[in-house]
C-alpha cells in the first residue's frame, strides 16, 4: 500500500519558486530519501503535505486521506521533525514534551525510554538547550506517539556523529515495526546509508526517484588525475559523462569499466590520481545531463 | 492546549489586574477629602479649558457624586487601560506561535485550524471577563471607603458592561490582526495604535461640533460615560455597532487563518 502518494503536486510562491509537477509514492515500510541542494523545494513538499501551505494545483494523499480534507486526521498518526527546531522558551523539555503528548495517547515509559536512548535531560529549561540538544527533544516529540509515518526534514543536522548513530538506530528500529520513513537531506552519504529509495529534487522539480542500489550500481565516480609534464591525455572512453581539462588536471565523472580507465592510466605518467565517490552535484550533474 | 494559553497569559493578567485594581482603589479611595473640598473643585474645574472638560465628558457628569466621579474618573482608567490590555493580549496570541515559529509545532500535531483559534480565543474571553470581574470587585470595594455618598449601582454595572464590550471589540479587531500578520509586534502596534487612535477621536468628537461624525468611528463613543449614567441605559446602536465589529472580525479571522500559507 501506497502510505503516501503525491500527484502533480505544485505549489507557486508569489516572488519564489515552489515545487513543480511532483509526483511520487512512499510504500509502507520503506525509508524514502528526499534529496536535494538547500533551496530544491524539499521543505516546500513536506509543508504542503503537512498542510502548513497549501498546493496551488495537483494533490496529495497520506494513509489515503486527503492531505487538505483530512489534515488532522492524517497529524494523528505523522510524527514530524523540522529542520529547524523551534520551540517555547519559557518551558521546561518535560513540559512542552507532555504537552506535546496531550494531543495524543502516549505512555509515560515510552517518553523516558527515548530521553534515555538520545542522551537528553528533561528537566532543563528549553532556552538553555544547545542547538544539538533541540533537536533531540524534536526527535523524542516527533517519535513520542509512535507514528506510522515519519517526515524528517534534515534531521541530522546539529548532532553529534556518535549522536546520529543512535538516531539511525532507533530510525532502523521504527522501520522494523513497519514505521514508514520520509527522509529529507541534501547530505548524500546519510541518506545512501539508510534509505531504501530516493528521490532526487532540484529548482522544484523531481528529477528522479531510485533505489539506492540503482544509484550505486551506476557507479558513477569521480576522477581526477594530474598529469606530468608534457603528458597528454584524451580519455576517449565510453561512459565519461563529464570532463573538464585545466592545464595538466583532468576531473571527470565516469561511470564506464573501471578496467578500461584503469587500462589508460597505466600507460600515462602520472604525478596523482584520485578516484572517489560523487558529491552530490556531480550525481545532479549526472542526472542534468541524461 | 487551553491550560498552557492560559498559563502563559496568567502573568500579564495579574499585572494588569493588580495595577488597574490598584489605580481604581487609588482613585475612589480620595473621593471623600474630593467631595468636601467640592467647591474648590468646582472653582479649579471652571478654570480649565472648556474643551477639556467637554473632552473628559465632565460637562454632562457631576463629578461631585459619587457616580459621576466613577463615570469621569475611573471609567477613564478601565476603558482605556482594560483596551490596551485585550488589544494586546488578542493581538499577540494567534500571531506569536508564527513569530516564536512554534506554529511549526501545534500544526503538526492532530489540531484543526480553527481549533487553535477557538482555544485562543476562549484564553482572551476569560481574562478579559476576569479583568473586569476584578475592577469591579476592586470598585465595590472603594465604594465602601467612600461611605455616606451614594453610588448608582444600576450605572455601575451598565458601565461595566460597556467596558465588557468595548474590550471584546478591541480584543476581536486585534484578533483579527494577529491571525492575519506574522509578527507581534506589528500586530500588536496596529492594534495599540487603534485603541488610541479612535480614543482620540472621541475626545474630539466631544469637543467639536464638525467632528462629532467621528463618534461612529470611536468604540470608546459608544460606550461614552455621561448617556449611560445619565439615561441608564446603552444606546441600543451602539451595542448593535461592536457586536457587528466582534462578529465580522472574529468570522473573518477564521476565513483567514484557514486559508493562510503558514510559513516559518
Amino acid at each position: 500500500m501506497n502510505i503516501v502518494h503525491v500527484n502533480e503536486l505544485t505549489k507557486m510562491y508569489k516572488n519564489n519558486r515552489g515545487i513543480e509537477q511532483v509526483t511520487f509514492s512512499i510504500e509502507e515500510g520503506e525509508i524514502f530519501g528526499f534529496i536535494g541542494p538547500n533551496g530544491a523545494g524539499k521543505s516546500t513538499t513536506i509543508r504542503t503535505l503537512l498542510n502548513f501551505i497549501y498546493p496551488t494545483s495537483g494533490s496529495a494523499t497520506i494513509f489515503g486521506k486527503d492531505i487538505v480534507k483530512d489534515a488532522k486526521e492524517i497529524r494523528k498518526h505523522v510524527g514530524y521533525l523540522p529542520s529547524e527546531v523551534h520551540y517555547y522558551d519559557d518551558m521546561k523539555v518535560i513540559e512542552l514534551l507532555m504537552y506535546s503528548a496531550s494531543f495524543y495517547k502516549v505512555s509515560d515509559r515510552r517518553l523516558k525510554q527515548l530521553a534515555e536512548r538520545l542522551d537528553l535531560d528533561i528537566h532543563k529549561k528549553i532556552e538553555d538547550l544547545s542547538f544539538g540538544n533541540r533537536k533531540k527533544v524534536g526527535i523524542v516529540q516527533a517519535l513520542l506517539h509512535e507514528p506510522k509515518l515519519l517526515i524528517l526534514d534534515e534531521p541530522t543536522g546539529g548532532l553529534d556523529p556518535l549522536m546520529q548513530h543512535t538516531f539511525f538506530e532507533l530510525l532502523l528500529e521504527e522501520r522494523e515495526k513497519g514505521v514508514t520513513i520520509f527522509f529529507s537531506s541534501h547530505i548524500l552519504s546519510e541518506v545512501q546509508k539508510l534509505c531504501d529509495r530516493v528521490a532526487i529534487i532540484k529548482e522544484g522539480k523531481l528529477i528522479q526517484v531510485e533505489t539506492i542500489e540503482h544509484l550505486t550500481k551506476n557507479q558513477l565516480k569521480h576522477v581526477t588525475v594530474v598529469l606530468e609534464e608534457g603528458q597528454h591525455a584524451t580519455f576517449d572512453l565510453e561512459g565519461v559523462v563529464k570532463k573538464e581539462v585545466s592545464g595538466n588536471e583532468v576531473m571527470m565523472l565516469y561511470r564506464g569499466d573501471m578496467n578500461e580507465l584503469i587500462a589508460q592510466l597505466h600507460n600515462l605518467r602520472i604525478k596523482d590520481v584520485s578516484i572517489s565517490e560523487p558529491s552530490l552535484e556531480d550525481v545532479f550533474m549526472h542526472y542534468y545531463e541524461k | 492546549m487551553f491550560k498552557r494559553e492560559w498559563k502563559r497569559n496568567a502573568k500579564s493578567l495579574v499585572i494588569w489586574s493588580a495595577v488597574l485594581g490598584g489605580l481604581i482603589l487609588l482613585t475612589l479611595s480620595i473621593f471623600p477629602q474630593f467631595a468636601e473640598q467640592q467647591k474648590e473643585v468646582t472653582k479649579l474645574l471652571q478654570s480649565l479649558p472648556p474643551a477639556m472638560i467637554k473632552a473628559f465628558g465632565m460637562d454632562q457628569l457631576s463629578i461631585g457624586d459619587l457616580t459621576g466621579y466613577y463615570g469621569v474618573r475611573v471609567y477613564t482608567m478601565t476603558t482605556l487601560l482594560g483596551s490596551v490590555y485585550a488589544a494586546t493580549l488578542a493581538a499577540n496570541i494567534v500571531a506569536k506561535e508564527e513569530n516564536d515559529k512554534t506554529i511549526e509545532f501545534l500544526l503538526a500535531k492532530p489540531v484543526t485550524r480553527s481549533e487553535i483559534l477557538t482555544k485562543k480565543w476562549l484564553v482572551v474571553t476569560v481574562n478579559i471577563l476576569i479583568l473586569n470581574a476584578v475592577s469591579l470587585l476592586v470598585s465595590f470595594i472603594g465604594f465602601q471607603m467612600a461611605k455616606g455618598y451614594d453610588v448608582s449601582l444600576k450605572a455601575v454595572y451598565l458601565l461595566t458592561m460597556a467596558t465588557v464590550f468595548l474590550h471584546f471589540t478591541f480584543a476581536a479587531v486585534a484578533f483579527l490582526l494577529s491571525t492575519m500578520m506574522r509578527k507581534t509586534r506589528n500586530a500588536s502596534s496596529f492594534a495599540l495604535g487603534l485603541v488610541f487612535v479612535t480614543y482620540f477621536m472621541s475626545m474630539m468628537s466631544s469637543i467639536s461640533d464638525d467632528l462629532s461624525f467621528l463618534k461612529y468611528v470611536s468604540p470608546f463613543k459608544y460606550v461614552d460615560a455621561a448617556p449611560i449614567i445619565n439615561e441608564l441605559q446603552i444606546d441600543l446602536l451602539y451595542m448593535f455597532l461592536m457586536i457587528v465589529i466582534i462578529s465580522v472580525s472574529i468570522v473573518s479571522a477564521y476565513v483567514i487563518y484557514q486559508k493562510k500559507d503558514i510559513v516559518v
